[in-house]
């Protein structure tokens, strides 16, 4: 049915511009009537137009996710004040204003999502290596004696030693 | 209501270089000069796991009769302090390399401290974690100086579960994994130097009622020490609770010279560490001979079994040993074998001479370790030599001398 819709002007229009319109991802056609099944690059090049393009039938025609969250989760969690102090000192980010707050509580409503997934049975996937095996390394001096450049990046040093305040990280209560 | 010990031991693995990078391990030297880009946490670089600190987790999870877990993940522990420069430390919290092993340790208790009292205490964990800064702190100046030479040093980490009831087994455990260790040659255990660090949480409770609330208690540089705090422990929590008081979930440290502890911070109350998996860090498998997958390059490789054959002769094994081959009672082998230098010497002594390793045992203990602790001095500062000694007790077979003249 695309064959129509695509007219031969539509040659003429630039690579670019072609990628636009998403509804053409799945099923582009050549000039000639011959289909090539693959993405739009190299569909639109000129040395595949011989290729006959076969749709493959587990890919829609158009996008078909839609947002997994409607609406609101009814568990509208607020932010409280020493929430937010903990928050500020465990993580050393300073949300400022009100509008820090707010960009916060989004967050949480967007993680919130996860929980609609059922993952009863299911490992977690912390990594892509999970099945690959550490590399060990030989136990043999290799690195090291680089003082000079190191002390260089610190703002204050004293006496080969970097300077840093007393204590944890203060910071100032509001 | 008695007392309840859990201990929390970190010991410094024996290598050449770093846990996850390639800069030296050393004690006293220049500072910042044993650092890399890795251990300043400087952006682009990555861990690579040292294979030494794997085999000597392994061995010590094997001394310790621990199952060793074929495949073990590392994570992220996050807080912020000077000292560790990347904000987190790598650990091995969910999944670590041992775990469900045993220590088994004795001491002279009884009323005049000469029965062998025997117990064993569960481990619950053996983990690899990375080494933090040190942090000289110049209160005057009102600024910490820090030192990243320890950075990154691998640390074995053992978690007891708290079966523990006073400060004399929390020491007398301290004592025997120190000597496992060192016999292993996985740590030299030096807790003056920070090879070893003990915390101990400590809380108080009724036997059948649940536990109560623990402190932990830091800075404990030897094992009396390690005794003394947690007696003081265990008293001060027993008292403010007889006086209606509650204790709080805190971290004190040891101060030497008062006997007492001191509260440090506010522990539970800030310290939320946020535990991640490590993505850097694909899963660390050990194998066994037997399946050990084709393809592999054989440096890449841990052998559990391999390891399992050669581990040395333990202290109980050798313990068990000298009573058997000697006759000697379980009591003697055990100082014995706790004391540095004083097996070898004892044995020298007994090839040299025709005595009965009974009478030399004797000898051992009381006339030469007597007057050596009267003295204040380490076995091998002794003045009589075991040649010396061996030549006296032939002349004392033979007849020749008293005893009374052979101890003078």
């Amino acid at each position: 049915m695309f064959l129509e819709t695509i007219k031969p002007g539509l040659r003429r229009i630039p690579f670019h511009l072609r990628f636009i319109n998403y509804q053409r991802n799945a099923l582009v056609t050549s000039g000639s009537g011959k289909l090539v099944q693959c993405s739009n690059l190299t569909l639109f090049s000129p040395y595949f137009s011989h290729v006959k393009y076969v749709h493959n039938k587990k890919v829609p025609w158009a996008p078909k996710w839609q947002p997994v969250m409607k609406t609101q989760p009814s568990s509208a969690m607020e932010v409280r004040g020493e929430v937010v102090d903990k928050l500020e000192r465990l993580a050393l980010v300073d949300f400022g204003n009100q509008e820090g707050i707010d960009c916060l509580e989004k967050a949480i409503h967007f993680a919130d999502q996860l929980h609609i997934v059922n993952s009863v049975a299911v490992e977690p996937l912390d990594s892509v290596l999970h099945d690959k095996s550490m590399h060990l390394r030989n136990d043999i001096i290799t690195e090291g004696k680089r003082a000079e450049e190191l002390l260089q990046l610190s703002r204050r040093v004293i006496d080969e030693y970097f300077v840093a305040p007393p204590g944890n990280i203060p910071l100032e209560r509001k | 209501m008695v007392g309840v010990v859990g201990l929390e031991i970190h010991a410094q693995i024996n290598s050449l270089s770093k846990l996850f990078s390639g800069s030296q391990v050393k004690f006293l030297a220049p500072p910042n000069s044993l650092v890399s880009c890795f251990d300043a946490s400087l952006p682009g670089t990555l861990p690579v796991l040292n294979k030494r600190c794997v085999e000597a987790a392994v061995m010590t999870g094997l001394a310790l009769n621990c199952s060793i877990n074929r495949k073990s993940l590392f994570d992220r522990k996050h807080y912020f302090y000077a000292d560790m420069p990347a904000g987190y430390q790598i650990t091995q919290q969910r999944l670590p390399i041992a775990v469900d092993g045993t220590l088994t340790y004795s001491y002279l208790g009884g009323t005049k401290r000469n029965q062998m009292v025997t117990k064993s205490v569960r481990i619950k964990q053996i983990q690899l974690e990375q080494d933090s800064g040190k942090s000289l702190h110049d209160e005057p100046r009102n600024q910490t100086l820090i030192d990243l030479n320890r950075a990154g040093v691998g640390l074995m980490e053992l978690v007891m579960e708290p079966e523990m009831s006073c400060g004399e087994e929390a020491a007398a455990a301290v004592r025997e994994l120190q000597l496992i260790l060192q016999t292993l040659g996985t740590c030299w255990g030096n807790m003056a130097e920070g090879q070893l660090r003990v915390d101990a949480n400590v809380s108080v409770h009724v036997p059948g009622e649940p536990l109560g609330i623990r402190t932990e208690v830091k800075n404990i540089n030897s094992a009396r020490f390690l005794a003394r705090a947690i007696d003081y422990e265990i008293q001060r929590q027993m008292e403010l609770l007889e006086q209606g008081g509650i204790v709080q979930n805190e971290t004190r440290a040891y101060d030497q010279k008062s006997g007492t502890t001191l509260p440090m911070r506010d522990k539970e109350d800030f310290q939320d560490y946020r535990f991640m998996p490590e993505p850097n860090l694909p899963p660390l498998r050990v194998y066994d001979s037997a399946s050990v997958p084709a393809g592999l390059d054989p440096s890449q490789v841990v052998l559990v079994d391999q390891l399992q054959a050669g581990l040395p002769e333990l202290p109980s094994v050798r313990r068990d040993r000298l009573v058997q081959t000697y006759s000697i009672l379980p009591e003697h082998s055990f100082t014995l074998v706790n004391e540095d230098g004083l097996l070898d010497y004892f044995e020298s002594v007994v090839k040299s001479t025709k005595a009965e390793p009974k009478k030399v045992i004797g000898w051992v203990m009381k006339e030469l370790v007597g007057s050596l602790n009267q003295q204040n001095l380490q076995v091998s500062q002794s003045p009589v030599s075991s040649h010396a000694l061996a030549e006296l007790l032939a002349l004392l077979e033979a007849g020749s001398i008293s005893s009374s003249a052979a101890k003078r």
